[in-house]
């Protein structure tokens, strides 16, 4: 380590970002109460059998949904493929909750659906078509099919960055093209797939809204029927702490098993893939493959929503909804770029000083993302009033609070695409520019910033699309008189007043698209440079 | 060990309205080394990429060994065409060490695979490396390791698309030896593309010149390289080589011994 | 990369200009409230607080556990000076880690039954929920629901006909906290296990959902708080919920004994008020008659003062019921047993 100075950035952020972690942490060192003996006897083995199955069964339903859509995308040519191909992302407009609370409103035995059904065959009123979905498999395809686009953007721009020239040496080597997905483009791929597949992980595992709603008791529920309910804030903390080391230990693993290989190919010019045109059967599956996610992960959802807001009207367009929206918008910005600074002089200095340990550091900042958003507000909460009594200055309940848990729970979504962005620029750009005498800030400044535009942008939205649709930890943080889109669907739908709340819902909905428009422009015109 | 003849006959390809290949005939010998040499934009690769199954010919047909492997009427995939390809950015596959990046294409029982991988590395003089990853050797190894892992499934053909263009010289001169060396022993018939003449020079048996999609001249490198059939060709070989005067002496000198 | 700079100096000149008007304005006359209930219809008595005394209403909403947390947190800075939560047990948490001061009001002691005034007037009641049976009258005989009790509710006789939400629900919760009260411990886990036994299915949804589950036949009895009938006989959301709330009949459980379970929303003062006389002026004024009217007919809940009749809807669910006079802090007190008794139920 060179210079300390150049160093103490990663660690004021590491310290200030971990603050809220480690004081959930320290409920480690209290007494751990009889609750425990309770929980462990009675509903923690399920509660931890439910989210094993979640966590499972999202990994595969994202991995399948994202990978083979993000393969046929990039490799195929077929009749749609450029509408199919922004529209794949749509379904990360609507969160799991929104979700969740459209598929009951459609699949209970007194939704639309089943109407529906009932109206088309003049069936008699008790029968019931389809199945209910208030159950692990109902949460397994609603988590799947909202964070899906998670996996297939991460994977799209990986399978677009493998050269070409990889897949042809493999073909004359005897690999089917099929052979040559499971045997060169997947491994290849699988450090950014497995990352995505993180996030999606520790989004399933910390989610509250859309398991309670299916009524799905997950170790997230057990935390927070442990402080509610058995009034009990410290095993509850120390349940979150479990968690949170559960995330660690992911991180960890993820981290070992690719100790050594480097994964990007090491040609110094990537001759982009030609997309092979499909015809006759192979295009029609193809279509049916990506159309599926975009139905179920966002027509029908939407459909269902506006089904609510225009059969029963709603004062949709008061003047307290464009307010909604600004205010979610606006926060979701100013969050993202402080995030986004952050993200990049962290990943700057871990560039230029290449030091293992500092990655790390970076890696745990990212597991924030795994901590739910309650109990992060309760972090925030209890490190803002020891600001307050030090600095006199009240920063709880100022947007300041809420910014910052935005930042905390979200960097890791910045940090994947600066870090990715980062990785993707030679070090010898790096080496001539200083072997022509330019000192690293002007490195900095007019070699990575320029280079970084599109990932500082992928890093941006994405970013903002995760604050719009943030519940919990807004809920607590945010200052009098203060609402956002996701506070005001929640204040209605955690009642189950979903016709009230579609019209919020909708600008949920509005609002994510508003970034993920820009994002898939973005995309277009990278795939045209 | 049979040897496997190629013939290309009246090639025919474009891109949109450009035509690249134009009735293009060729035939190469049964274990013998070919190497086509024209400018950039005259089709080699593209050439190279037809054979190798990689795109189709809008027409014309090819031949290997003695069975069509692309007609109007037939096409066999890239897969099934028993085809060595190594190219110019080696592409090895970066998440696999070196011996399993030669074992890649091979079939068989794994003890076969192993000590066929490593009678290639000893040859090829890089067994020090059978559990490095690609990213960790030097860009001339990580050649041999390509060729190796190409050569190891005892392809009908092997293309090799500028494989000595990114190495440096002197690594160069010893590869080339060594490649040459294999493909005798081994009978593999082969096809180099290359824009150095070099290539043609120290490894191959037969010159190919391609120009404008078809082939100009093929015959003996030496007798190509000293009489060439247009000015164009010995242009090229002189900004190529630098000193025309160098190698027309060194060629009479080898004569003479 | 200047038009970045730029932009970011714009978006964080944005961002201050955004922070102004939260910032504390000290000028203006200010009550602050932190509140679990969020209705639109609570929105109109703020903005009426206003026009009447000119002082102006900052709220915000949450979940009732999660604002007290923040409460705590906050300690002395916190800026709220009311707090309102929909359950007694919340209230009795609140007071008794001593975050509430005295309400000094004769008007409200004049005012109130001392069943909905907390222990040394530390908080009030505001409005009135019953917890009731709903059910379909093909299934059961009518004369005999008038008589059912929640101890009934364990009897062989419902065996797979019983719907009700999750055990995590705060109204649950209540209610077994009050069985406990009133039956003891052990024999409230006896009957927790014939309880859960008679389930139709996985407790699920809100109360709502129960309701539509007993009309569309997936259980033929529920346990719902009788406001939502109230919502959805209303009209307000929609035909179908109209129609399902028609289509069931409601009981009020235990009226030959103790009565039904009876919960309150209600508001305290907080301990570091710095408006105490605002919030004191606000907490008379949700209680002014005009004002209850607007919260029984809007809400469908029942008045706090007697002079308020609730409204016809409610009305409309029946008249011959009597309410269970416990003290609401015993459903604090035994919150967490109840909790622990329906885990060790399996009630889900």
């Amino acid at each position: 380590m060179r210079n300390f100075f150049s160093l103490s950035p990663i660690f004021i952020v590491a310290i200030i970002f971990s603050l809220p972690a480690i004081f959930i942490f320290l409920s480690l060192a209290q007494d751990f109460s009889s609750n425990w003996v309770h929980l462990v006897d009675t509903v923690l083995p399920e509660y931890l059998l439910n989210s094993l199955k979640l966590f499972i069964g999202v990994s595969i339903g994202v991995f399948i949904l994202g990978v083979s859509t993000a393969w046929i995308i990039s490799t195929c040519e077929f009749r749609g493929k450029k509408f199919f191909s922004w529209a794949l992302i749509l379904p990360f407009a609507i969160p799991p909750y929104i979700m969740s609370y459209a598929f009951t409103g459609l699949f209970d035995s007194y939704g639309t659906a089943n109407d529906l059904a009932r109206f088309i065959f003049q069936l008699d009123p008790e029968t019931v078509l389809f199945p209910s979905v208030r159950n692990i498999t109902g949460a397994i395809i609603v988590f799947s099919f909202t964070l899906y686009p998670y996996v297939f953007l991460i994977s799209q721009t990986s399978f677009l960055n493998q050269s070409r020239d990889i897949f042809d040496v493999s073909r004359t080597l005897g690999l089917s093209r099929f052979k040559t997905f499971f045997k060169v483009a997947l491994p290849i791929a699988r450090p950014s797939i497995v990352a995505a597949l993180m996030l999606v992980a520790m989004e399933v595992l910390s989610d509250f809204g859309a398991v309670e709603h299916f009524a799905i008791p997950t170790f997230t529920s057990g935390i927070f029927r442990t402080w509610f309910g058995l009034n009990d804030l410290t095993t509850a903390k120390q349940l979150a702490s479990i968690l949170f080391m559960i995330f660690l230990f992911l991180i960890l693993i993820e981290k070992y098993s690719r100790r050594k290989i480097l994964y990007t190919s090491n040609s110094t010019s990537n001759r982009e893939l030609v997309p092979t045109p499909l015809k006759g059967y192979k295009e029609f599956f193809a279509i049916i493959i990506c159309s599926l996610p975009i139905f179920i992960g966002f027509f029908i959802p939407f459909l269902q929503l506006i089904y609510w807001t225009i059969f029963y009207e709603t004062s949709f367009f008061s003047s307290g909804f464009i307010s909604l929206i600004t205010n979610s918008l606006s926060l979701a910005a100013i969050s993202s770029i402080i995030c986004l600074s952050i993200a990049t002089i962290i990943n700057y200095i871990i560039r230029i000083e290449k030091n293992n340990f500092l990655s790390f550091i970076n890696k745990i900042i990212t597991s924030g993302y795994g901590i739910p958003g309650i109990v992060l507000a309760l972090g925030v909460l209890n490190f803002f009033l020891i600001l307050d009594n030090i600095s006199n200055i009240i920063l709880t309940g100022s947007l300041i609070g809420l910014i910052f848990a935005y930042c905390v729970k979200f960097y890791a979504v910045t940090n994947s695409s600066i870090s990715s962005g980062f990785k993707k620029i030679s070090i010898n750009l790096d080496n001539v520019a200083s072997s022509l005498g330019s000192p690293n800030r002007r490195i900095l400044k007019s070699i990575h910033l320029p280079l970084l535009k599109s990932s500082f942008l992928i890093g941006t939205l994405v970013f903002m699309i995760e604050v719009i649709k943030e519940l919990p930890a807004t809920l607590i943080l945010r200052p009098f008189n203060f609402n956002t889109l996701s506070v005001s669907a929640y204040n209605y739908a955690s009642d189950e007043r979903m016709i009230e709340a579609a019209a919020p819902s909708i600008g949920i909905v509005i609002a994510c698209l508003i970034p993920i428009i820009i994002l898939i422009k973005l995309i277009g015109k990278d795939e045209i440079e | 060990m049979k040897l496997n003849k190629l013939i290309l006959n009246n090639i025919e390809h474009s891109y949109g309205n450009s035509p690249i290949l134009d009735k293009l005939c060729l035939e190469l010998i049964g274990g013998e080394i070919t190497c086509l040499i024209g400018e950039s934009g005259a089709g080699k690769t593209t050439l190279l990429r037809i054979i190798a199954g990689l795109e189709k010919q809008s027409g014309g047909e090819i031949i290997l060994g003695d069975r069509v492997i692309s007609d109007h009427m037939s096409f066999i995939d890239t897969n099934k065409r028993e085809i060595g390809l190594v190219v110019q950015e080696r592409a090895l596959f970066p998440h696999l060490k070196v011996i399993d990046n030669i074992c890649f294409g091979l079939k068989g029982k794994k003890g076969y695979k192993i000590e066929r991988a490593e009678y290639l590395m000893n040859i090829f003089r890089i067994i020090n490396y059978r559990d490095s990853y690609p990213h960790e050797i030097s860009s001339g190894e990580q050649q041999r390791v390509s060729l190796a892992r190409a050569l190891a499934p005892s392809p009908k053909i092997l293309l090799m698309d500028e494989p000595f263009s990114s190495i440096d010289r002197a690594l160069k001169f010893s590869l080339r030896k060594d490649t040459k060396e294999i493909l005798k022993d081994e009978k593999i018939t082969s096809l180099i593309v290359s824009h150095d003449f070099n290539d043609a020079l120290e490894v191959a048996d037969k010159l190919a010149i391609i120009d404008k999609g078809k082939i100009a001249q093929i015959g003996e490198p030496r007798s190509v390289v000293l009489n060439p059939i247009n000015n164009q060709i010995k242009k090229q070989f002189l900004c190529e080589t630098g000193d025309m005067l160098y190698w027309k002496s060194k060629i009479d000198e080898d004569n003479n011994k | 990369m200047i038009s970045i700079i730029k932009f970011m100096k714009n978006l964080l000149l944005i961002f201050f200009i955004l922070l102004l008007p939260y910032q504390d304005s000290f000028s203006q006359e200010e009550v602050n409230i932190y509140t679990s209930r969020h209705y639109d219809s609570d929105i109109k008595i703020y903005e009426e607080f206003e026009n009447r005394t000119g002082i102006k209403v900052n709220y915000i909403t949450g979940k009732g556990n999660a604002l007290f947390e923040r409460i705590k947190s906050e300690g002395k800075n916190c800026p709220a000076d009311i707090f309102i939560t929909v359950d007694a047990g919340n209230l009795w948490k609140v007071e008794k880690e001593g975050y509430f001061q005295k309400i000094k009001s004769d008007k409200i002691a004049k005012l109130l039954d001392k069943r909905f005034i907390g222990p040394d007037a530390k908080w009030i009641g505001i409005a009135k929920r019953f917890r009731v049976i709903v059910y379909n009258s093909d299934k059961f005989d009518k004369n005999k629901m008038q008589n059912i009790s929640y101890e009934d509710l364990a009897s062989n006789d419902f065996k797979n006909k019983i719907a009700i939400r999750s055990s995590s629900n705060i109204y649950n919760q209540s209610l077994i906290a009050s069985l406990i009260y009133h039956n003891g411990e052990s024999k409230t886990k006896e009957w927790l296990k014939g309880f859960v036994s008679n389930f139709s299915r996985k407790p699920q949804g809100n109360d709502r959902a129960q309701v539509m589950a007993v009309a569309y036949g997936e259980a033929d009895l529920a346990i719902v708080n009788h406001y939502y009938l109230g919502i959805m006989l209303s009209g307000k959301s929609g035909e179908k919920q109209k129609n399902a709330a028609e289509k069931v009949s409601v009981a009020f459980p235990n009226t030959s004994n103790r009565g039904v379970h009876v919960n309150i929303s209600g508001a305290g003062i907080l301990k570091n008020s710095k408006n105490y006389n605002n919030a004191l002026k606000y907490i008379e004024f949700l209680l002014e008659k005009d004002i209850q009217k607007h919260i029984v007919l809007n809400t469908y809940e029942y008045p706090i003062i007697d002079k308020v009749e609730p409204s016809p809807v409610i009305k409309g669910l029946g008249s011959k019921y009597k309410e269970d006079k416990l003290k609401v802090k015993e459903l604090g007190i035994n919150n967490p047993k109840a909790v622990r008794l329906m885990d060790v139920a399996g009630w889900k």
